[in-house]
């Protein structure tokens, strides 16, 4: 299945153990404010891990999600601060139009990366390679290199561009209250755990989710049996590239600008925390849960080191080290499978004879 | 050939070889022997262990009992290096040569001539020309592996064994892609090895070329040797009967009513470029129709065009008196019209995902209302598949993975039952399964043309077809050639169709 026993049980028992070794040694790990701000620094990281865990469930990739965050976020914030669109719709309109802009453009990007691999066949990671430069190219050229977002003290729409840029903030930067936490519940945060549990569901309840794992798991099989394999690629490219779009929203109104160099390296943190979370890259295995625990694994190692003051350049190392002893158990788990199998089938085959 | 006596201590000696694999015996207490300087052809249908035997002797598998012996000495293999170091060779069909490293490079893998550490290529590239040219061959050594030919391929195959000192070779079907000039000048290569002193295993289902070259023949069937003997006291008609086993014959299914309807799916003229040509058939409601031949007749191609699966290049279908040219497996199964690859593992079954989710892959749409897929439904209906084909064990939640080969079977088939289709067309459905696994899905083949679905079958055992076919459909290199009726079918007739001209006469 889909869920093996390690990936269902491994990384989150890594994680408690994790959890519960820095709240006995790191004083106010545990608190409430600093539980909350690592969900908020994990969110952005949890979504693009989402997206990306149904291509790879699909046995592709897609590199160009953190480039996509950067072009998607330009044109967001150049949308949110365009003179036209603050006259034609206000403030909290500009904010509206500027998040659909922003994952439309994800969305976009994602369709255009999914014809490319299901209608011409070149391998994803050359496509998404290409498009990885391409896009941040584009953030560049639409922004000539610099943010958008805060006005000139001199712009006569100066209150209404710093108006929308507030709207946006809500949702990016904003809190919702919550009895007993004087921070207030991040939204990002709430975002991405809305989006765990909707990518869930359609993983594991939807027709769609099922040939997800059917086209990852044996692409001729799930052909002959009438599924459009096709469709289903372009639709996973299309999940990965909203996902990334709605994250540069996120970004854009957490920051309150979009800059073309936002989201470098988000591609390998997101494939990061998805193979940390038990998913294949070779396809058929991996689950939004998965996705979650991952991202919220490394979320937890940053903070706790970060709070015992370790130098973000060991955080790294720690980092690569945590990866390699995921696919380290994965493979294990794996040869351990096999190996019950194989008993197994010769018990089976040893009494039919 | 100079020498036909076959005395003396053989070069190698295999004793009561025994492999299972789950649901199947692939060998059961196997004898074999080949001498220096001699050829020993193995023979027999696909399943009939052959290449099991091989990847035994180069040490790929490990049997299950029984012992392999080296110029008499006992020895034993974990590892393919074992087998190369005492000098056994196994040329496989698929070739694995590096394509892109050149001829030269490709013989001396593993083992380069180097000169204070670095690679000696003035001296490769002068061994291997050495060695090219006793085998006759007219190519640069420098030849990247990609731009050579299937016969040059297999050429620097034997190559790199010679290079190796080798002491046996066996080639796994080694004239399946070769042209006929091809195929002479692959015999007069292995007549050099034999004058060499070397021992030769020859796999071949064509029995003119076993005849020409091989000194004994050993025939395998169902995993079991049910011949060995000099070539040249054995006629082909022997051969054949050892092949297709006349001794077993399954009990034959008769349909439960006498007359099948009016013809179904009508396939004219089909064609497909290098695969097949001219074809025609007739499906009926009720009607079990075997397509036979030897492997390689174009018969799973024909079945996948029908199925969507492949494109047609020419030629037309009417199903149900409605024009029928499906472009994608998807819309044949729109039209309820279902194939049933062969290989299960790679085309049949997604193996990660559970029998459930299996089952119901084709039709999932039935158990979904707005794309969500209802669990108490599928699981209802899967559960009723799986006890209607007696899937053991009958869990619906176990990976398809870890079922064994006959199960897996059974498997495709609940998949493509719940698919309710009109024409369903399987390949090779019984190839792997034991005899009883084999009974039964003969019965539900059976019973699916009671119900009025129109069926074909593809299969290389004869038994089988006879067994089960009401008409048979006979292809020979890829066009029809003859139809037979379950009342005129016997295995000579059969065989006599499927085999190349020349080999009827003798």
């Amino acid at each position: 299945m889909k869920t093996r026993a390690a990936a269902r049980l491994g990384v989150p028992l890594a994680l408690a153990g994790i959890v519960v070794v820095a709240g006995v040694f790191i004083p106010g790990f545990m608190s409430r404010a600093n539980l909350t701000t690592i969900l908020l620094h994990v969110s952005i990281n949890g979504i693009l891990a989402l997206g990306s865990i149904f291509v790879i469930i699909t046995a592709g990739i897609d590199l160009s999600v953190g480039s996509v965050v950067g072009l998607a976020g330009v044109l967001a914030a150049a949308a949110l601060t365009s003179g036209a669109v603050l006259r034609l719709v206000g403030p909290t309109g500009a904010a509206m139009v500027a998040a659909l802009v922003g994952l439309g453009t994800g969305a976009l990007v994602g369709l255009v990366n999914g014809s490319i691999v299901a209608r011409l066949g070149v391998a994803p990671f050359i496509v998404t390679l290409a498009m990885m430069t391409a896009a941040r190219g584009a953030a560049r050229l639409v922004t000539g290199g610099v943010p958008i977002g805060f006005p000139d003290p001199g712009d006569p729409l100066y209150g209404q561009k710093i108006a929308a840029l507030d709207a946006l903030h809500a949702v990016g930067g904003g809190r919702i209250p919550v009895p007993g936490l004087p921070t207030g519940f991040p939204v990002p945060a709430l975002v991405m755990l809305v989006l765990v549990a909707l990518g869930g569901f359609v993983l594991t309840r939807t027709r769609f989710g099922r040939h997800v794992y059917a086209v990852g798991g044996n692409e001729e099989a799930s052909r002959l049996s009438g599924v459009s394999v096709g469709w289903v690629k372009l639709g996973v490219y299309a999940i990965a590239g909203a996902s990334a779009g709605l994250a540069a929203v996120l970004l854009v109104g957490q920051l309150r600008s979009g800059g073309p160099d936002a989201g470098m390296l988000y591609e390998l943190n997101a494939i990061a925390a998805a193979v940390i979370g038990g998913t294949s890259l070779f396809g058929g295995i991996g689950t939004a849960w998965g996705a979650l625990t991952g991202a919220l694994l490394i979320g937890v190692l940053n903070n706790g080191l970060d709070l015992l003051g370790v130098q973000s350049f060991w955080q790294e190392i720690a980092k690569g080290v945590i990866i390699l002893l995921a696919v380290l158990f994965d493979v294990w788990m794996k040869r351990m499978d096999a190996r019950r199998w194989r008993d197994r089938a010769a018990g089976e085959s040893a009494g039919a004879a | 050939m100079p020498d036909s006596s076959a005395s003396g201590t053989p070069l190698l000696a295999v004793a009561g070889i025994t492999k299972r694999f789950p649901g199947v015996v692939a060998l059961d207490a196997v004898d074999f022997a080949v001498h220096a300087g001699r050829v020993h052809a193995l023979v027999g249908e696909n399943g009939a262990g052959k290449s099991t035997l091989l990847r035994i002797v180069a040490g790929a598998d490990r049997p299950d009992a029984g012992a392999l012996a080296v110029d008499g000495r006992p020895v034993s293999f974990t590892a393919p290096r074992d087998a190369l170091r005492l000098g056994l060779t196994v040329i496989y069909q698929e070739l694995s040569l590096v394509p892109a490293l050149g001829a030269g490079a490709n013989i001396f893998l593993g083992m380069e001539p180097t000169r204070h550490g670095l690679l000696d290529l003035g001296t490769e590239a002068a061994r291997a020309a050495d060695v090219l040219r006793t085998l006759g061959a007219d190519f640069d050594p420098a030849t990247p592996a990609r731009d050579l030919s299937v016969a040059e391929q297999q050429l620097v195959e034997i190559a790199r064994a010679l290079a190796r000192d080798t002491r046996l070779i066996a080639l796994d079907e080694p004239t399946a892609a070769l042209s006929h000039l091809e195929t002479e000048r692959l015999f007069t290569q292995i007549g050099e090895l034999t004058k060499r002193g070397i021992g030769v295993v020859f796999v071949s289902h064509r029995l003119e070329e076993v005849r020409r070259i091989a000194d004994e023949i050993t025939v395998l069937r169902d995993g079991r040797r049910v011949f060995t003997g000099p070539a040249a006291a054995v006629d082909d008609i022997t051969l054949i009967r050892h092949m297709v086993g006349r001794d077993i014959e399954y009990a034959r299914v008769p349909p439960a009513v006498a007359a099948p309807g009016p013809p179904f799916l009508e396939a004219r003229g089909l064609t497909r470029r290098r695969a097949f040509t001219d074809v025609s058939l007739v499906l009926r409601r009720g009607e079990i129709v075997g397509l036979a031949g030897l492997v390689g007749a174009g018969r799973t191609d024909v079945a996948r065009c029908i199925a969507g699966a492949d494109l047609l290049d020419e030629g037309s279908m009417l199903l149900s008196g409605a024009p029928y040219r499906p472009v994608s497996p998807r819309e044949a199964i729109g039209r309820r019209v279902v194939y049933l690859p062969e290989d299960r593992k790679t085309q049949g079954l997604v193996l990660g995902l559970s029998v459930r989710e299996n089952v119901t892959l084709p039709t999932l749409a039935r158990f979904a209302r707005w794309g969500v897929v209802r669990g108490a439904r599928e699981r209802t209906a899967a559960a009723r598949q799986v006890a209607a084909v007696e899937l053991r064990p009958p869990d619906i939640e176990r990976e398809a993975g870890t079922l064994s080969g006959g199960n897996q079977q059974k498997l495709v088939l609940a998949k493509w039952l719940l698919a309710d289709a009109d024409v369903l067309l399987f390949d090779e459905p019984t190839r792997g399964v034991d005899i009883a696994t084999k009974t039964e899905l003969h019965r539900v083949i059976r019973s699916l043309a009671d119900a009025g679905k129109a069926v074909l079958v593809i299969s290389s055992e004869l038994p089988e077809i006879l067994a089960l076919a009401d008409r048979i459909v006979v292809m020979r290199e890829g066009r029809v050639s003859g139809e037979l009726t379950a009342a005129e079918a016997t295995a000579e007739r059969v065989l006599a169709l499927a085999l190349p001209a020349s080999h009827t006469a003798a």
